[in-house]
């Protein structure tokens, strides 16, 4: 495809939508139905006795849409949109089955995803402060202006951002907390596409970030390819490990992608040295397609297992796969694959990756050769050589823990119940003592006696005709792609590389030459040498797999929850708590405390004035006579009462009258004199200010 | 007679209220309740076609009502952003009262409670309308006495402590906010304190007097943000929770708390003028006091286990939201902070009144207690999920587009004066989204997922069966049989979605969530356009 289609929504959401179609876009968009559409006939199956059907279908459907429109996005504000979207609707996936892990994972998984978008959303608004628009092919041009100018560190911290949260989604050390916890969880033909598509879309986000933002910037090419070596290494240790066969596949996607960014910091790296790149940018992308690929086989057979057993512990499942054909060919189709065995698609894309690192650490000894080299540890060619090593170990590493989930699956058989589950011996009778053995959950499948034969009977093919269709083609598509890598991926790749910034035709690598089968080779020999000598002997303690991960070693546990949970709320939670409990109250009631003093005793001011007044110079009429007066309107007794009698014997109300206007006039008399009294003190300090004023103006 | 009209809004409810006070009904019967609910909601609507009908034909619009002495007026005026907010209230209260008719339903002392509701109105659209500073002045203390007897309403001991402590604070902050008006007053170039976008302070005065000047809005912010319950002088909003939920929903959310923002923005853009403030300390130190009151609100909104509480504190700060994009004194600033205003308003009432649906329907009244609510009431819940995602700030809903604004703002206001605040008051903004997250998502994650106790664990293993009937069925047909469905009643007392009078509202305010998350360009032009006046 050499146009790409674009399209504008204005006015939408604030900003408005911006989505393009090129190749890149297109191919994942083929590659989202693809995955959509057979992992949703899988579930027709796989969710057949679940209650909450339909919940989990509108979800289903709804992330379908985000997802495509993540990838359709053509600015980063929309991607955020859909890529929010897509947070919450998948989030039901994993909070499906509503138990105490799932809620827990779900919840890992939730506050991965608010703070990656948060975080996102910091990293846009200075982006778009920085250079006014979002979209990607401005982009290109305004952050290269800006690399050059003052604010090149605002452009850093912008980029750091956006790397954080698309890298939370697409599970980039240390973020990756949320696959080896969510991905068991979910009902399996969602962990196909959570591990398969979704976090591609962080994967995407990050290319739209790296390779149109820092594509010349060789510091951002050795983080990125430094925090891919080390989720490369980390996921396959991790998968490795472990014991449940979807936290296995979940913790090899966190491998996988870290080789994906190592992919991405290569193609950042080659162009800033100026170098054709090629070759990283055609197998990162290649590999992007493989994995979800390989993800999409693993995780639908792993779904075949979890629905027939409803377990996914390794010493629970042994040779399940034993006698059932079609699951043996998918998920070997998929193990090799992910493995990197030559004739296998896996292969090629490793075989690119490689070549990639090879290509560069060649570039850094030509430079040394002609006496420059570049500054810092990224700029010595030993360092690329250990990387190199690594490369190979870690896809050593991928083949051993693949080679212990088959011989787990399908070569070694149950101590127990090995005649029963290969559905040899039928009797309902057997099959229910089969079945007692394995039943460990409650919402499990109890058979009926009348209804057990019927439902064993599709046991042993252990899933419907539909379901082995779909699987079958999508594992079918994994040595396809391998046996003929010019046709199928260099097609693809061709149509791809145009989004990471690369056009015209790349130099045809011929991949089955005698140098990168030897590379493929090395890291198979490795994988045999581990699981020989690191899973056989070391991790199985009679009989049995056991995981010899110290349990205390979880980044999650250990750092994220309690500063999120325990540190974060508690201390600004106890902060404020303690704010709001003492200090506004005490200062509330201290306030009032003050003021009511103050006041009083400015009352008590006012009045001692006037008592002094009263005492002194204006000592009044004798008390009984003036209650006299005073209190005949309360008519309450003493004095009162006294005067009442006195009148009704010698007055009249005419003399009354008369004492009382006097009395009266004597008053006002008396009181206007003690006002004048207190406009006089008044008048004095006002004199006494003026003359202050007055003697300090003249000092 | 056009001019005139322009304050029938503010005198119609208030004479109303007043009428209905003295109106007496012989007795609490069904049939006067019908006719008091008539009556009412027959006023408010009258009233409200009235602001439409005048937010139509009488765009600036002007009517002196009379003369207090010299140049001060009681004053009215139309203008876009007194619109905005008029229109806001508008919308909100038929529908609010509406609400409150099936909430108040088994309520006694109703007449008083509608006189002092329909009262309110009157009042908040006289701060919308106000035409000057001496007006609004009015209307806001007239705001408090006419609230006062709402939060009393319940009357508890926790009631008339609240209605006491809400009285204090906001007298006392209405005493600072006078200290602004005098200074306005008399520093003012036109000698009377008319709104003008710019501000009408003399140059030569804010010359000389620039830092008494400065000191006195910081006052005047602080007196008026006591209604916007910032920190510390919020203490009065969480208590007030004990109203009933119509009240703390429409008042506590929206009347009240938003004519405190709108007084704010009035004094800072049409009385102050933004140029004035920009860039000096006293922008700072609002900014500062904002930005504390946000990440404050949210931290004790996660600490804050009684929900119509914790909503409170996610009202104090969101309100400074509002007072950051005001402290922002920029055209966008002012644009970004009436986004969030009308936003935050729907935002807001609509998750306090699925809160009181709640407590209407069930009587639970903690977060705790709302385990497997979702599915029984999917209406009030999905109303609330509505309204949650878009106080988190997630695209597609309002919330989302006042948030990018504000930020847009705090950037470009970052990048002109040079200061650090604006850049950690995005920072800020961010810890509340998350914090936001917490606590409203807590909520939905129980009432959806509830953690499974003894009884719902006896529940779902009945589900258990049900699911081996169906694989059974091998149809995928799954079996809903009457056994199960007994079992659940049995199990559990039901509860259903509220009557429509309840519902109705919500579900408007959630359509208008998504609408303005959707589409928000009309109201944003309008908003810039209001914005570019004024800066």
């Amino acid at each position: 495809m050499k146009e790409a289609i674009s399209l504008n929504v204005p006015g939408v959401c604030g900003m408005g939508l911006h989505f393009e179609l090129d190749g890149f876009r297109l191919i994942y968009l083929a590659i989202a139905v693809l995955m959509w559409s057979v992992s949703g006939i899988f579930s027709l199956e796989y969710m057949a006795h679940y209650k909450k059907r339909s919940r989990y279908y509108l979800f289903f459907w709804a992330t379908f849409f985000a997802t495509a429109g993540v990838f359709l996005s053509a600015d980063f504000y929309t991607t955020f949109i859909f890529f929010e979207i897509m947070s919450f609707t998948s989030y039901v996936w994993v909070a499906f089955d509503e138990k105490k892990e799932s809620l827990r994972a779900a919840q890992t998984y939730l506050a991965v995803a608010i703070i990656g978008g948060m975080v996102m959303l910091m990293g846009m608004f200075l982006l778009y402060d920085l250079c006014g628009t979002l979209r990607f092919d401005e982009l290109e041009g305004m952050a290269g202006q800006i690399l050059k100018g003052r604010r090149r560190l605002q452009l850093y911290a912008a980029g750091g951002l956006l790397l954080f949260g698309f890298g939370a989604k697409a599970g980039c050390f240390p973020l990756h907390i949320w696959l080896p916890k969510a991905h068991p969880v979910a009902p399996a033909p969602a962990s196909a596409l959570l591990s398969g598509i979704l976090t591609k879309t962080g994967i995407f986000g990050i290319i739209a970030v790296s390779l149109m933002m820092f594509g010349t910037d060789g510091e951002w090419g050795m983080l990125i390819a430094g925090l891919g070596l080390i989720t490369m290494l980390l996921g396959a240790l991790l998968a490795l490990f472990s014991v449940n066969l979807k936290r296995t596949l979940a913790c090899s996607s966190v491998s996988q992608i870290g080789f994906i960014l190592t992919g991405i910091g290569m193609s950042c790296l080659l162009q800033a040295a100026g170098e054709d790149n090629g070759l990283a940018v055609r197998g990162t992308f290649l590999h992007m397609v493989n994995h979800s690929l390989f993800k999409l086989v693993l995780f639908l057979c792993a779904a075949a297992v979890y629905m027939n057993l409803h377990e996914l512990d390794l010493n629970k499942i042994r040779g399940f796969g034993r006698k059932k054909p079609v699951l043996m060919f998918c998920f070997s189709m998929g193990a090799l694959g992910i493995s990197g065995m030559p004739l296998w698609s896996g292969y090629i894309s490793k075989t690119l990756l490689h070549e990639s690192i090879v290509e560069y650490t060649q570039v850094l000894e030509g430079m040394k050769l002609a006496g420059e080299s570049m500054p810092g540890i990224g700029g010595n060619p030993v360092f690329w050589h250990g990387a190199e090593w690594l490369f190979l170990i870690s896809g050593g590493m991928t083949a051993a823990y693949m080679l212990k989930l088959w011989i787990a699956l399908f070569a070694e058989p149950d101590p127990d119940f090995q005649a029963e589950i290969d559905g040899e011996n039928r009797s309902a009778e057997s099959i229910l003592q089969t079945f007692s053995g394995y039943e460990a959950h409650k919402d499990c499948v109890k058979p009926d006696a009348h209804t057990s034969s019927m439902k064993w009977d599709f046991y042993p093919k252990c899933m419907r005709k539909t379901s082995a269709a779909a699987l079958i083609m999508a594992a079918v598509l994994l040595p396809l792609f391998g046996l003929f890598p010019h046709s199928f991926m260099d097609g693809m790749a061709d149509m791809a590389q145009g989004f990471f910034g690369k056009s015209g035709h790349a130099h045809l690598v011929s991949y089955f030459s005698a140098g990168n089968l030897k590379g493929g080779a090395i890291s198979l020999g490795i994988g045999i040498v581990l699981y020989g000598v690191v899973v056989r002997r070391w991790m199985r303690k009679d009989g049995q797999y056991v995981d010899r991960w110290p349990s205390w070693l979880d980044l999650e546990n250990l750092l994220y929850r309690p500063v999120l949970q325990v540190a974060l709320p508690g201390i600004c939670g106890a902060v404020c708590g303690f704010v709001d409990r003492y200090l506004v109250s005490s200062a509330v009631t201290v306030f009032l405390a003050a003021s009511a003093v103050v006041c009083r005793g400015m009352d008590q001011m006012a009045d001692g004035v006037i008592r002094a007044a009263r005492f002194s110079t204006h000592s009044q009429i004798p008390r009984a006579a003036a209650f006299g007066t005073n209190t005949e309107g309360r008519g309450t007794g003493g004095p009162g009462s006294c005067v009442r009698e006195r009148r009704a014997r010698f007055f009249s109300v005419l003399a009354r009258l008369r004492e009382q206007v006097q009395r009266n006039g004597r008053l006002v008399e008396e009181s206007f004199s003690f006002g004048l009294m207190l406009f006089a003190i008044g008048l004095c300090l006002t004199l006494g200010y003026l003359l202050l004023v007055f003697w300090l103006q003249l000092g | 007679m056009g001019g005139m009209v322009m304050a029938v809004p503010v005198l119609l409810p208030i004479a109303g209220g007043a009428g209905m006070l003295a109106l007496h009904f012989q007795s609490e019967e069904k049939r006067d309740d019908r006719l008091l609910g008539l009556l009412v909601e027959g006023l408010v609507l009258a009233n409200s076609l009235v602001i439409f009908w005048l937010l139509k034909n009488h765009m600036g619009g002007n009517l002196v009502l009379f003369r207090l002495f010299g140049n001060l007026t009681v004053r009215f005026k139309l203008d876009l952003m007194g619109g905005t907010f008029a229109g806001l209230i508008a919308f909100l209260w038929p529908l609010a009262v509406l609400y409150s008719f099936e909430y108040m339903k088994h309520e006694s002392r109703k007449r008083m409670f509608f006189a002092y509701y329909v009262m309110t109105y009157g009042v908040t659209a006289g701060i919308a309308l106000a035409g000057n500073l001496v007006t609004m002045y009015l209307c806001y203390e007239m705001l408090t006495l006419v609230t006062f007897p709402l939060v009393l309403f319940p009357m508890t001991k926790e009631a008339k402590r609240a209605s006491r402590r809400y009285l204090y604070y906001s007298i006392g902050g209405a005493a600072f906010a006078f200290i602004g008006l005098v200074f306005v007053l008399s520093y003012s170039v036109t000698g009377n304190t008319e709104f003008m976008p710019g501000g009408i302070l003399s140059p030569e005065a804010s010359k000389a007097r620039r830092n008494l000047l400065l000191l006195v809005y910081v006052l005047a912010f602080f007196g008026f943000g006591v209604k916007a319950a910032l920190f510390p002088l919020h203490g009065w909003l969480p208590r007030a929770a004990v109203a009933p939920t119509p009240v703390t929903a429409l008042l506590h959310a929206v009347a009240v708390v938003k004519s405190g923002a709108f007084a704010i923005l009035r004094l800072t853009y049409f009385s102050y003028g933004a140029s004035f403030l920009q860039g000096t300390w006293a922008q700072w130190v609002v900014m500062a006091g904002a930005l504390l009151t946000i990440g404050y609100g949210s931290t004790m909104a996660v600490r804050e286990i009684h929900w119509k509480r914790r909503l409170a504190y996610s009202t104090i700060s969101n309100l400074s939201y509002i007072l950051f994009g005001a402290a922002l004194m920029s055209p966008l600033g002012l644009a970004a902070a009436l986004s969030h205003l009308v936003i935050h308003a729907f935002m807001k009432i609509c998750s306090f009144f699925c809160a009181g649906a709640v407590m209407h329907q069930t009587g639970k009244t903690q977060v705790y207690e709302l385990d497997g609510l979702g599915r029984k009431m999917p209406v009030v819940f999905g109303c609330l999920f509505i309204a949650s995602l878009s106080l988190m700030g997630i695209p597609l809903f309002g919330g989302f587009i006042s948030k990018w604004n504000l930020a847009q703002a705090a950037f470009s206001c970052g990048s002109r004066t040079g200061g650090w605040l604006p850049y950690a008051g995005v920072g800020v903004i961010l810890y509340s989204a998350l914090m936001t997250g917490i606590y409203m998502m807590s909520v939905l994650v129980r009432a959806y997922f509830p953690v499974l106790t003894a009884g719902a664990e006896e529940r779902q293993q009945t589900k258990g069966e049900g699911a081996d009937r169906g694989l059974t069925g091998e149809t995928g047909q799954e079996v809903s049989g009457s056994p199960k469905a007994d079992n659940k009643k049995t199990a559990q007392k039901e509860y259903g979605d509220p009557g429509w009078m309840m519902l109705v509202p919500l579900v408007i305010f959630a359509g208008v969530i998504v609408l303005l998350g959707v589409r928000s360009a009309p109201l944003m032009e309008l908003l810039k356009r209001i914005g570019g006046e004024a800066g």
